[in-house]
């Protein structure tokens, strides 16, 4: 029960029970005035009766007459007159008068018309006394108005009390209101500060406690923003060229090198710096850092064309360009453009472009092939294209030897569409220090018309390429709402969405109907992860699905982070549950970067997930930084 | 023998317990002289002590002790004494003051009676006229039995007469305080709340019951 709703109960109780006594003591009161009355009256009758009777000289024919005079004429329920020896003399009773009160009311009031007595006499002698009662037919009648009266009034009373009440007590605890919002929030990791300070001294320390704690740990959440802002200058961007570094291309190759990819392959750019002794020679340090400053631009220049390009600085000679979606044919022309660029420039710094000129090895790639295995190759393209007569060399990936072809694939995943082939497998992310499932990892599988069960690192690639991932994860995500897999029931998974879906027009209308319909009936906590890529641009569209998800208690975690946001703010503003990167990511941070991290993560309670760890080696590095969170072949390993 | 003792032993016991109940207590006493000064306490020890010699008299003989002592208070109106138009006035009060009007006359010569074992149904407030000073006035009346002639307790002629020697006197009311309360309670069958009788009598009442002096 809410503090108003108590306080109200109470203090409405205790208004009511106010009344009532009030009510109660007032028709005593009257009661008891009525009965005086009576008395009075009575009194007031039998003395000047008595001095009447004291006239008829003991003649008691004429003192009974006496006495029926006054009996008739006024309202009396007993007259009589006893002698000296107490013995009756004369006596009137009246007939019982029924008062117009309802019987209930007869029931409880009981009203006793007092006697008033008198003596008389006749002479120096007392004759007798003479006792008198009013009626009480009177008091009943003008007690029960009474009682009707003060009901009415006390029920006025109470209802304007109760409004009042009710009123007041809205306007004084309105602060508490807001007071709870903002304890809500801060529950929420939602740093509010509350400008209007309440009047009553408790609310006002308590708003000026949570204010404080706000701000401290707003402090602490910009201090660590601002610091892995500066780390993320460090550990990503080389310092001359203002270029990224090689660190930065290792942590975002994963990106293009997986199976979901947006991009399926391209171009891949090395190129190498000749002659930078004679240069550094001619021109001093200085001047060639501006040199390779002026190259730079001309990269960045030629790669801007090109969605998702990466121009990264290797080394102090060596620069990379990579290029998704490039054909070999744009790339042979690009490098040429490069290379002729960068000549002009030393032509014009003045240098020998015999003695100084750049070679640039070309190697197109695809999304299979792995890092270390794309970086070889390209740096072998490069070595041929020193040999080479125009420092040009180009080199293609073999063809990817696919399980069946495109076309095959196409009708394999429409007919997989059509009768809802899709299902989920799942696997687990440990939680190595608690040593217990942090959550189930969704995956999707697909099984096709001969029973073939395809993972989806087998399906998902060829479904890109025929545009129809978008397509699978919309029949995923039906078949998970509408038809929920109970095995599931009571726990808490994970799903990732891919970008593309995800960034899809019609995709927000569609999770918004299914969430409204069928939210509600998921037997499991659900958290949707969302790439970071789509995360960090805390736009409109993002947000909506943050409300979106918040509204229908699904959580929102993020993958592939590699920390490159140019502000973490988006962190505080979408309060995702998890961050997930890559091992190698968390192993290469340095210390600065990881605590600069983990004050943000802390701050707003947000749990560090390592993915890909395959083995224990790794797992044993995470745990030193504290990573105890992991997905990857080496959960098979870890005892729970 | 034996039993002559005895009785005297008695007797000595009854005098001896009796004498621990005076009229005024010392409590009050006390109070009556700190604020009546040391006259007034003896007057009070004066009456005490008539009251005692006449506490085994006969009725006509307590009559005229209480009679006798009271009528030496001097006469004054209540508007002087009390700035009032009509007051009763304690037995305390008007011993204290040494002063009163005829209603103070009669209420402590009644109590004094009351003292000294006289049956209240005996006794009356009679209010009458009195033909001489052509005004109302109170006299206490004492009857005997009910139906015996009253005899006439009266501060302006100060001697005990029957009713029937005082043509000055015209009878109006009489009133007996008391014995109109227990016959109230007792008379009409049905038990009484109400403890009120005469508006003039329970002011006295509650007056005496808070010991004003």
């Amino acid at each position: 029960m809410t503090l108003f709703k108590q306080i109200a109960l109470l203090l409405s109780l205790f208004l009511l029970i106010i009344l009532a006594t009030v009510l109660a003591l007032n028709f005593k009161s009257a009661n008891k005035s009525v009965q005086e009355r009576l008395y009075e009256d009575a009194k007031n009758t039998a003395s000047s009766l008595s001095l009447s009777l004291g006239s008829a000289n003991g003649d008691i024919s004429m003192m009974s007459t006496m006495i029926n005079a006054n009996f008739d004429s006024g309202t009396y329920s007993y007259i009589s007159l006893k002698d000296i020896d107490d013995a009756l003399v004369y006596e009137r009773r009246s007939e019982s008068t029924i008062a117009d009160v309802p019987e209930w009311f007869l029931d409880i009031v009981n009203i006793e018309a007092p006697f008033a007595s008198a003596q008389v006499s006749a002479g120096w002698n007392p004759i007798g006394i003479l006792y008198v009662q009013s009626d009480d037919t009177y008091a009943y009648n003008q007690l029960y108005t009474i009682l009707k009266d003060l009901l009415i009034s006390f029920s006025i009373l109470a209802a304007s009390g109760l409004i009042i009440l009710n009123l007041l007590l809205h306007t004084i605890l309105k602060p508490l209101k807001r007071v709870q919002l903002q304890a809500e929030a801060l529950i929420r990791n939602e740093f509010i500060t509350q400008d209007k300070i309440p009047y009553t001294k408790e609310f006002k320390d308590v708003v000026i406690g949570m204010n404080s704690m706000v701000s401290k740990v707003k402090t602490m959440f910009d201090k660590g923003n601002e610091e892995l802002k500066k780390q993320k200058e460090l550990d990503y961007i080389d310092q001359t060229t203002k270029l990224k570094n090689r660190k930065y291309l290792v942590h975002k190759l994963p990106e293009y090198l997986k199976i979901d990819a947006s991009s399926k392959g391209g171009i891949n750019m090395m190129i190498a710096f000749s002659g930078v002794v004679e240069a550094n020679t001619k021109l001093g340090h200085q001047n060639v850092d501006k040199l390779f400053v002026e190259m730079a631009n001309i990269f960045k220049a030629y790669a801007s064309n090109y969605k998702n390009s990466i121009v990264a600085r290797m080394n102090g000679t060596e620069f990379i360009i990579l290029l998704p979606d490039c054909s070999d044919i744009d790339g042979l022309e690009l490098a040429h453009g490069i290379h002729d660029s960068v000549k002009n420039i030393f032509t014009e710094y003045g240098l020998d472009t015999k003695k100084t000129f750049i070679s640039i090895g070309l190697y197109e790639y695809n999304y299979m092939q792995r890092i270390g295995e794309l970086l070889s190759l390209t740096d072998y393209a490069l070595a041929q294209a020193k040999f080479s007569s125009e420092n040009i060399h180009l080199d293609k990936a073999d063809e990817v030897l696919e399980v069946m072809g495109k076309e095959a694939w196409r009708k394999t995943i429409n007919k997989a569409l059509e009768l809802n082939r899709f299902s989920f497998t799942s696997w687990t992310a440990i939680d190595i220090k608690k040593k217990k499932i942090a959550h189930n990892v969704l995956s999707i599988s697909m099984k096709s018309d001969d029973d073939i069960v395809y993972s989806y690192g087998q399906f998902m690639a060829p479904a890109n390429q025929a545009g129809l991932s978008s397509a699978i994860y919309s029949n995923i995500i039906n078949s998970m709402f509408k038809i929920p897999d109970m095995r599931l029931a009571g726990s808490t998974s994970s799903l990732r969405l891919s970008y593309e879906y995800l960034d899809q027009r019609d995709t927000y209308d569609e999770l918004f109907s299914l969430f409204k319909e069928y939210a509600s009936k998921l037997p499991f906590k659900l958290i949707i992860e969302v790439p970071d890529k789509l995360m960090r641009q805390n736009s409109k569209q993002i947000k909506l699905y943050k409300a979106l998800f918040e509204k229908y208690n699904i959580e929102m975690g993020v993958f592939e982070f590699i920390g490159e946001s140019q502000d973490y703010q988006y962190l505080q503003d979408l309060r995702p549950v998890y961050i997930q990167g890559e091992s190698s990511y968390f192993l290469s941070l340095s210390e600065q970067s990881l605590s600069a991290l983990r004050l943000i993560t802390d701050t707003l309670d947000i749990s560090l997930i390592a993915g890909g760890v395959m083995d224990m080696q790794t797992l044993g590095k995470l745990k030193e930084k504290d990573i105890t969170i992991i997905q990857g072949k080496a959960t098979e390993m870890v005892e729970l | 023998m034996n039993m002559l003792k005895m009785i005297l032993l008695i007797f000595l016991f009854v005098n001896y317990a009796h004498a621990d109940k005076p009229y005024v207590d010392d409590k009050l006493l006390n109070k009556i002289t700190k604020k009546y000064k040391l006259f007034a306490k003896k007057r009070f020890l004066s009456l005490q002590n008539i009251l005692d010699i006449n506490k085994n008299s006969q009725d006509t003989e307590k009559l005229e002790a209480v009679n006798d002592f009271f009528n030496e208070v001097r006469y004054s109106s209540d508007i002087k004494l009390y700035k009032k138009n009509d007051y009763w006035a304690t037995p305390w009060e008007f011993l204290g003051k040494d002063k009163g009007d005829c209603e103070d006359y009669v209420i402590s010569k009644y109590f004094a009676l009351l003292y000294l074992g006289m049956d209240s149904k005996k006794l009356f407030f009679t209010y009458v006229r009195s033909t001489k000073f052509k005004a109302p006035h109170m006299v206490l009346t004492y009857f005997k039995t009910p139906r015996s002639e009253p005899l006439i307790l009266d501060n302006n002629n100060r001697k005990i007469f029957p009713a029937s020697k005082r043509k000055d006197l015209l009878p109006i009311y009489n009133f007996n305080g008391d014995s109109l309360y227990k016959a109230s309670k007792t008379g009409t069958g049905k038990k009484l709340k109400q403890i009120k009788s005469h508006k003039k009598w329970d002011e006295l009442k509650f007056n005496m019951k808070r010991k004003k002096i």
